[in-house]
């Protein structure tokens, strides 16, 4: 025991993760509990300026008054291809405008019209919906939460990786363990309640690679079942620059392109064409690759000269800085001819849990990404649904503060979290963590794994993956930083593991997950979830049907989006 | 990437090392000219450590005070599916 030296924080509702979903979570704990309840939020960085939502526009789909909320929540659940949870879509749909009033009573404002109506437009892959975006995008949106968390009395702690879970004698979940990431410091937060929202993971890929989403491996460790690994989010981007406006754009006139110049989306897509959603882009372009049709554009020089302009500006203030700095450059490679490819930019994995966003574990919650409510998120509906799942996250763990019984901390798991966190520090090691990184990076976005799957192919990469989760065995990290890469490193590895079995384990194509050897999709065996289940030291995947109580599951709907409501107003 | 911290004009605030998501810069002690003879100085000053981890996210430069932080627009180690 003399080795243990650290930290305790007592708290009754522990939020990890500071996106949109933790965030709302926090927010709904405080305001749920009774006066006194104690929230804590910790992140690995800085509350309110990191993280996804932080550099993300911020863009979220909300229902007003009038809207088709039944509407909206069947097409949702038609471009999920089903694997949705509809309790949870309708209730984050039925609250989005609450949480609205929420967002501007705290200073958010949203971009409206001439006549003050909120300026809505439609996202890419759905018909009835629409976004407003807030002024300032992602760091505003994440800025004025934390100040407003702030106000309330939530405790914020900032620079705390998380590195385990602690599970109370009555196998409940008692909170976490983590290290400061900078000085390493072991801290011990026990909690009555704990919400994990700490993203899906990626493999440090897209637009933001500081996330990692390391929380729903330690949920998985602590005994939750994880879901949905087959599916990913992989968009169409370019290895020069960053461009999040391509929904935009392609409603200006923008398409993409082959290496003849032929614009192919139609031939995959014919319905949406160059509007389909991301998932269904990725996917023709990857055929367009395999077909030997690269390199690929997106040709944006049907957007007229007048709103050009727009596009090499942003609302986001990294991005515009990104734009401004690129100078000329930004104008040549936008509306030029730069190569795009589809890239991984996370998986879908999550934590299992029902509608109410508890997990199979007591005490253990999940929102934000790292909760498995659905496969396919458009623009829009990333937030949206963090904020409606944060929102019932939040009120979830206050009710089980009373039906729960108190946790107890156990001294000796505690040193053995505390061992396992630091162990691997070795002031002697080479950081090496980064060359295990790129090989995984290597085997996973390759586009005939990562895209279009095939069983051999999956196998072959599954078994390159156990050769490098052997090598990362031997590494240690001789800093802090490197301790915290490492560990996400070794996450991405086991996340890879489940990503690749229940890839092999879904023999149909959906959504995100093709396979070249079983190409159709297959309703009547297929309408399920892949759960991975705990199985002594391997993953067991299992199928969970997926309820349908508020719709019935059906193809695609094939109408097209209408064009005279892509800038449509509404009051509210 | 980052490529630059104008140290001169820095006051030492340490908000680029605050807002950095991927842990590149770091506050670190530095001895600078003292006022007074004789005493020894010792400031924070921000130190550019993993320069190699930089997300290109431009938040140090954003929300730098005093408009001394230069990142370029390059991105590097970008994956690629083919």
């Amino acid at each position: 025991m003399a080795s243990l030296d650290g930290v305790l924080i007592e708290t009754d509702v522990l939020v990890i993760g500071a996106g949109a979903g933790g965030l709302l979570a926090a927010l709904s704990a405080k305001r749920h509990g009774t006066p006194g309840t104690r929230v804590t939020l910790l992140d690995s960085w800085m509350i309110g300026r990191t993280g996804h939502t932080a550099f993300s526009n911020a863009w979220m789909i909300v229902a007003l008054p009038g809207d088709d909320i039944d509407g909206i929540l069947r097409e949702i659940v038609a471009g999920n291809d089903g694997i949705a949870d509809q309790l949870l879509v309708r209730e984050a749909l039925q609250q989005s405008h609450a949480r609205l009033k929420d967002f501007e009573a705290i200073g958010m404002t949203f971009h409206q019209a001439a006549d003050g109506s909120y300026a809505r437009r439609p996202t890419r892959g759905l018909d009835l919906a629409r976004v407003l975006y807030p002024e300032g995008g992602g760091l505003e949106f994440c800025w004025r939460l934390r100040l407003a968390l702030e106000r309330e009395g939530v405790q914020l702690l900032d620079r705390l990786f998380v590195t385990g879970l602690l599970r109370g004698a009555e196998g409940r979940i008692a909170g976490a363990v983590s290290i400061h990431s900078r000085t390493g410091t072991f801290h011990v937060v026990k909690a009555r309640a704990t919400i994990v929202c700490t993203n899906a993971i990626t493999f440090r890929s897209g637009f933001v690679r500081d996330i990692t989403g390391t929380g729903t491996l330690l949920a998985y460790g602590a005994g939750a079942a994880l879901r949905n690994a087959e599916f990913s989010y992989v968009r169409p981007g370019t290895p020069k620059f960053y461009f999040e406006g391509i929904t935009f754009a392609i409603q200006e006139g923008a398409h993409f392109v082959n290496g003849k110049g032929e614009a192919f989306m139609r031939e995959y897509e014919p319905e949406w064409a160059d509007e389909a959603d991301v998932p269904r882009i990725a996917r023709a372009m990857a055929l367009e690759k395999q077909k030997g049709n690269d390199p690929l554009y997106l040709d944006m020089s049907p957007i007229p000269e007048d709103t050009r302009e727009y596009f090499i500006h942003s609302k986001v203030k990294w991005m515009d800085y990104f734009f401004r700095k690129l100078g000329a450059e930004a104008r040549t490679d936008m509306f030029g001819k730069t190569p795009y490819y589809a890239l991984n930019q996370m998986t879908k994995m999550g934590i299992r849990t029902g509608p109410d966003c508890r997990s199979d574990v007591p005490g253990l919650l999940a929102a934000g990404l790292a909760q498995a409510g659905c496969a396919n998120h458009f623009a829009g509906f990333h937030i949206g649904l963090c904020v409606g799942n944060g929102w019932v996250a939040g009120r979830s763990a206050i009710e089980d503060l009373d039906s729960l019984p108190p946790p107890r901390l156990d001294a000796n798991q505690i040193e053995m979290l505390h061992d396992e966190a630091l162990r691997p520090l070795d002031s002697t090691a080479a950081a090496e963590s980064d060359a295990i990184l790129r090989d995984l990076q290597a085997v996973m976005f390759a586009y005939d794994v990562g895209i279009l799957k095939h069983g051999e192919r999956l196998q072959q990469a599954r078994q390159r993956v156990e050769v490098l989760a052997e090598r990362m065995r031997a590494l240690a990290a001789p800093h802090v930083h490197e301790l915290v890469r490492l560990k996400e490193t070794e996450a991405m590895l086991l996340a890879a593991c489940f990503i690749l079995g229940a890839s092999l384990f879904r023999t149909e194509s959906r959504l995100s997950h093709f396979r070249d050897d079983f190409p159709e999709r297959d309703e009547d065996n297929w309408l399920v979830w892949v759960d991975a289940v705990r199985d002594g030291d391997t993953p067991k995947f299992v199928k969970t049907p997926v309820p349908t109580p508020l719709c019935p599951v059906l193809r695609r709907a094939v109408r097209p989006t209408r064009l005279d409501q892509r800038f449509a107003v509404a009051g509210g | 990437m980052i490529e630059n911290i104008d140290i001169a004009r820095c006051t030492g605030c340490g908000i680029c090392d605050a807002v950095c998501p991927a842990d590149v810069i770091h506050m670190e002690p530095a001895p600078v000219t003292a006022e007074v003879a004789g005493l020894r100085h010792i400031a924070l000053l921000p130190v550019i450590r993993f320069r190699e981890h930089c997300i290109t996210c431009f938040s140090c430069e954003v929300f730098c005070p005093e408009r001394i932080v230069d990142v370029h627009p390059s991105v590097k180690n970008r994956p690629r599916p083919w």
